[in-house]
C-alpha cells in the first residue's frame, strides 16, 4: 500500500475543517485521480501525502496518513519528499532557480551526487517532458506551459517512487494536457504511483485505475472509473463532472437497458458500438 | 581574457579597498581607478554597465566638490572622491562580470557563507521579472475598466499605491508557495551542496592571487 | 444585413523577441454573435483580442471599431465599449467589497449616480452575485471571482465582451455556470468574443468560430462546419467535440451533438434487435 488515510480529518489553522473523516487507500502502482468540485478538499487532500498538511502548516489533525508504510506525522516533510514528489497547482511560485538547469538540478544538489552525474539526470529528467535543448534558458522567460513541464521535470529529476499532481494541465492546451498524462501514464507503468488532482476526467480516461470523489470535505465516493463514474450520474450535484464520453454511454445503458464496457477512449465505444449496431449481441433487450 | 573564478574577484574587491586605502598619493588612485576602467572593458560591458559607471563618476565628483565646499584642500578631497570611486567600481566590476548564481556558489562552497542567506538574492533575482510581468497585468486590468493613469506625480503615486494590495497579497501567495516548494524538495538539509555552478580556481586565479598578494606587500613596504 | 461592430484588417503583430506573430489577419465581428476563437497556445488568439482592446498596437493594418478606427485609442477608451475580461480574476480585483469592484468600471467612465448604482444591481442580479454584495472578494472561491470580473465588465454597459478561457483551471460545475451566463448575456444582445481550448462548450454556445494557426486565420464559419470532419482540425492542435468525433467513427451515423448521436445510435441498435425478433 503506498498511501493510506484512516479516519483522516484536517483543519487549517483558525479555520473550519476541510477534510472530515477520509479512508482512503492509495494502491501502490496506482493511477489515482482525486476529484470534485472546488472547495471540495482536493489539494488538502493531496498535500496530506507529501506531510504538508499537517507539517507546514499546523492546524489539528485527527486519524493518520500513512506514506509508504511511515506514518507522516511522525515523519518529517524532507523525509517524505524522497518518497513523494510534490507538483503544486501554483507552479510558478515553485519555480526557484534562474535558469532552467538550475532549477532541475536543485533538487539534487544535496543528493551527494557529482556534478557530472547531476547533469545527466536532468538531461534525462528535460528529455522526458519535452524541454531538451532549453537548459540555459531564463526560468522567468518561459511559457505558461513550459514552466508547468519545468516543475514536473525539476519533481522527477529526485525519481520519487510516488508522483502527486494538482492539476497539472492547467496550463495547457488540449495537446499539451495530452502529453502530459501521457508522459505521467508512462512513469505510471514503469511502476510508479501517481495521484493527480483534476477536474477533466476526459484527460484521465484512459490512465486511471482509481477515480476519488471528494465533496465538501467528504470522501463520497472511491472505486475503479467505471464505478465511481456510474456514481457521479446518478447524483445530481455531481452529474455535470461526468466526462461527454460517458454521459453517451451512461444515457445509453438507461435507455436500452444494455451494460456496456468500461470505455476508456472513444476508439473503444466506437468499437462496441459498432458490433452492437450491426449484430444482436447477448444482452440486448428487445425492444416493446 | 581568461575567465577567473567568483572567489578570484572577490578577493580582488577586498584587496583594491585595502589598495585604495594604502596608496597615499592621488596619481596611485587615479592609476587604479583606470586600471579598472580597462579591465572592465576587457570583459565587454554593455549599456548598463557604463550607466552605472558615470553614475559613479558623477557620485564622488559631487563627494569632491561638497568636501571642497566644507572647507577641505582640494588634494584631500580629490582623494576621498577618487578612493570611493576605486572602492565602488570594483563592485561594478565584479557584478558586471559574474553571475549571481556562479556568486552564490562561491559564497557557500568556498566562504562558508550559510545557503539561506545567499539563496536569498538568486530567489529575489528570479521573481522580480514576475513581479514586474503581475504590475503591468494589474495596470491593464484597470485600464480595461476605464482608469487613465496620468496626472501629477502625486496623483500618480497614489494610484500606484491602489494597486498594489493585489500585488502584495499575490507576492506573500508566492513566497508561501515557494517556501513550501522549498521544503519538499530538501532545501533546509545540511550538509554539503553540489552546485551547478563551476566556481573551481584555476591556474589565472592562481596567478591573479599571487598578483594581488605581491602588490599589497610592495605598497605595504613602500609606505 | 448584420452590422459590423469590430471590423480587424491586414492586421500585422510582433512581439520583440518575434517568437509570436500575427500575419495579415482579416477578423470581423458582428453585432450578438457568440464567437469563438481559438487555436493553440501561441497561435495568437490572446494577442488578436489585446490588439482589439488597444493594449498593445498592430505593426500594420487596421482596426475600426463601429466604423471608427482605434488606432490612437486607449483601452480606457475601448472600455466604453468592450468589456474584457483576463484569464485570472486575480489580477482585476482591487476593492473590499464585491459592489464597489462593480462599480469601479461605471465610476471611472463617469456615470451618473442613478445609473450607476442601476447599472451596479443590474450585473449583480445577472452573475447571481445579489447576496454577495458585500463580501471580501479575494475569499470567494475561483468560479465566483470570475463571475465578479464579468460583473464588473457588464456593469459598464459595453456592447461586447471579450473574455479569455474563462472556464480554465475552473471545475465543470463553475465552468457550465459562467457559460449558461454568458449565454444569456448573449440573448439579451451582448456581443461575446470567447478565447477557449473547449471544444464543447463551442460546439454548444457559439454561433462562429475562428481558427488561428501560427499567426494565421485558418477557418472562419459556424462550429458546424468546422466539426464536420471535411478539415484536419488535428493540424491545427484542435480536436472535435466527443459527439462528433465519435460519430466519424460510428458507421452510417452523422451527427452534430450528443443528443443526435443518441438518437441515431438507439434506433439502430433497436433496429437490429427487431431484425431478430
Amino acid at each position: 500500500m503506498a498511501v493510506n488515510f484512516e479516519h483522516f480529518s484536517y483543519a487549517y489553522p483558525n479555520s473550519d475543517v476541510v477534510l472530515d473523516d477520509i479512508t482512503l487507500d492509495i494502491p501502490q502502482g496506482s493511477f489515482t485521480v482525486i476529484t470534485g468540485p472546488s472547495g471540495a478538499g482536493k489539494t488538502s487532500l493531496a498535500l496530506a501525502i507529501a506531510g504538508v498538511v499537517p507539517h507546514y502548516f499546523g492546524g489539528r489533525q485527527g486519524g493518520s496518513v500513512q506514506v509508504g508504510g511511515v506514518i507522516a506525522a511522525q515523519s518529517s516533510m524532507g523525509e517524505l519528499a524522497k518518497q513523494v514528489g510534490t507538483v503544486l497547482a501554483d507552479y510558478e511560485s515553485q519555480l526557484v532557480a534562474l535558469t532552467v538547469a538550475e532549477e532541475v538540478a536543485f533538487g539534487l544538489e544535496t543528493s551527494g551526487f557529482g556534478r557530472s552525474e547531476i547533469a545527466e539526470r536532468v538531461n534525462q529528467a528535460l528529455t522526458l517532458v519535452g524541454l531538451t535543448g532549453l537548459e540555459d534558458r531564463e526560468v522567468a522567460g518561459l511559457s505558461g506551459g513550459q514552466k508547468q513541464r519545468l516543475a514536473i521535470a525539476a519533481v522527477l529529476v529526485t525519481a520519487p517512487e510516488i508522483l502527486v499532481l494538482d492539476e497539472p494541465a492547467s496550463a495547457l492546451d488540449p495537446e499539451g494536457a495530452a502529453g502530459i498524462y501521457e508522459l505521467l501514464y508512462k512513469l505510471n507503468c514503469q511502476g510508479k504511483t501517481v495521484v493527480v488532482v483534476e477536474h477533466q476526467l476526459a484527460r484521465v480516461l484512459p490512465y486511471a485505475s482509481q477515480v476519488v470523489v471528494l465533496q465538501a470535505g467528504h470522501l463520497q465516493f472511491a472505486g475503479d472509473l467505471g464505478q465511481t463514474l456510474a456514481f457521479m450520474w446518478q447524483q445530481p450535484a455531481l452529474r455535470l463532472g461526468v466526462p461527454p464520453l460517458w454521459v453517451i454511454k451512461l444515457t445509453l445503458e438507461e435507455q436500452i437497458g444494455l451494460t456496456l464496457t468500461a470505455w476508456k477512449s472513444e476508439d473503444e465505444a466506437a468499437a462496441e458500438l459498432n458490433k452492437l449496431m450491426r449484430t444482436c449481441a447477448e444482452g440486448v433487450a428487445k425492444s416493446a | 581574457m581568461p575567465k577567473l573564478a567568483p572567489l578570484t574577484k572577490l578577493i580582488l574587491t577586498a584587496a583594491v579597498s585595502v589598495w585604495a586605502l594604502l596608496i597615499p598619493m592621488l596619481i596611485g588612485q587615479i592609476a587604479l581607478v583606470v586600471g579598472q576602467l580597462l579591465l572592465l572593458g576587457l570583459y565587454r560591458p554593455v549599456g548598463k554597465h557604463w550607466k552605472a559607471v558615470s553614475g559613479l563618476a558623477l557620485f564622488a565628483g559631487l563627494l569632491v566638490a561638497i568636501q571642497y565646499v566644507f572647507g577641505s584642500s582640494l588634494e584631500f578631497s580629490l582623494m576621498s572622491g577618487f578612493k570611493m570611486l576605486v572602492m565602488s567600481l570594483v563592485f561594478v566590476f565584479m557584478l558586471a562580470t559574474t553571475r549571481l548564481q556562479d556568486l552564490t556558489a562561491a559564497l557557500v562552497s568556498q566562504c562558508r557563507i550559510p545557503y539561506e542567506y545567499a539563496f536569498m538574492f538568486t530567489s529575489a533575482l528570479r521573481f522580480v521579472p514576475d513581479f514586474l510581468e503581475e504590475s503591468k497585468a494589474v495596470r491593464e486590468a484597470q485600464a480595461c475598466r476605464g482608469y487613465v493613469f496620468h496626472g501629477n506625480p502625486v496623483k500618480r503615486l497614489m494610484d500606484y499605491i491602489a494597486i498594489v494590495e493585489p500585488l502584495v497579497l499575490r507576492a506573500i501567495s508566492r513566497s508561501e508557495t515557494m517556501a513550501m516548494s522549498l521544503e519538499l524538495r530538501g532545501f533546509g538539509h545540511k550538509g554539503r551542496r553540489q552546485f551547478t555552478a563551476d566556481v573551481a580556481l584555476n591556474r589565472p586565479d592562481y596567478a591573479a592571487m599571487l598578483f594581488m598578494l605581491l602588490l599589497t606587500i610592495g605598497l605595504t613596504i613602500v609606505r | 444585413m448584420p452590422e459590423t461592430l469590430l471590423n480587424i484588417q491586414k492586421l500585422v503583430f510582433t512581439y520583440k523577441n518575434a517568437e509570436q506573430t500575427l500575419a495579415e489577419v482579416d477578423f470581423a465581428v458582428n453585432v450578438g454573435e457568440f464567437v469563438a476563437l481559438v487555436g493553440r497556445n501561441g497561435s495568437g488568439k490572446t494577442t488578436l483580442t489585446r490588439l482589439a482592446m488597444s493594449l498593445i498596437k498592430p505593426a500594420s493594418g487596421k482596426i475600426t471599431l463601429q466604423g471608427k478606427d482605434t488606432a490612437a485609442m486607449t483601452p480606457a477608451d475601448m472600455a466604453r465599449s468592450i468589456g474584457y475580461v483576463f484569464q485570472n480574476p486575480d489580477r482585476q480585483i482591487f476593492h473590499d467589497t464585491v459592489a464597489k469592484e462593480v462599480a469601479y468600471g461605471p465610476q471611472q467612465l463617469g456615470f451618473a449616480p442613478e445609473a450607476l448604482n442601476q447599472s451596479v444591481a443590474w450585473a449583480l442580479r445577472m452573475t447571481g452575485l445579489t447576496e454577495l454584495a458585500d463580501s471580501f472578494p479575494r475569499l470567494l472561491s475561483r468560479g465566483q471571482k470570475q463571475k465578479v470580473a464579468i460583473a464588473s465588465a457588464i456593469a459598464m454597459q459595453p456592447k461586447m465582451l471579450i473574455l479569455d478561457e474563462p472556464t480554465s483551471g475552473q471545475d465543470p460545475w463553475d465552468g457550465h455556470n459562467l457559460m449558461e451566463l454568458l449565454n444569456s448575456l448573449n440573448q439579451q444582445g451582448i456581443t461575446i468574443i470567447l478565447v477557449t481550448h473547449d471544444m464543447e462548450l463551442i460546439a454548444k454556445y457559439a454561433t462562429r468560430v475562428a481558427v488561428l494557426d501560427r499567426g494565421h486565420k485558418v477557418f472562419d464559419g459556424t462550429p458546424a462546419e468546422l466539426f464536420s470532419g471535411s478539415r484536419d482540425i488535428a493540424a491545427w492542435g484542435l480536436l472535435p467535440p466527443t459527439a462528433v468525433a465519435l460519430s466519424q467513427q460510428l458507421a452510417d451515423v452523422n451527427a452534430q451533438n450528443a443528443a443526435e448521436l443518441l438518437k441515431k445510435v438507439m434506433l439502430a441498435i433497436k433496429e437490429r434487435s427487431d431484425d431478430y425478433a
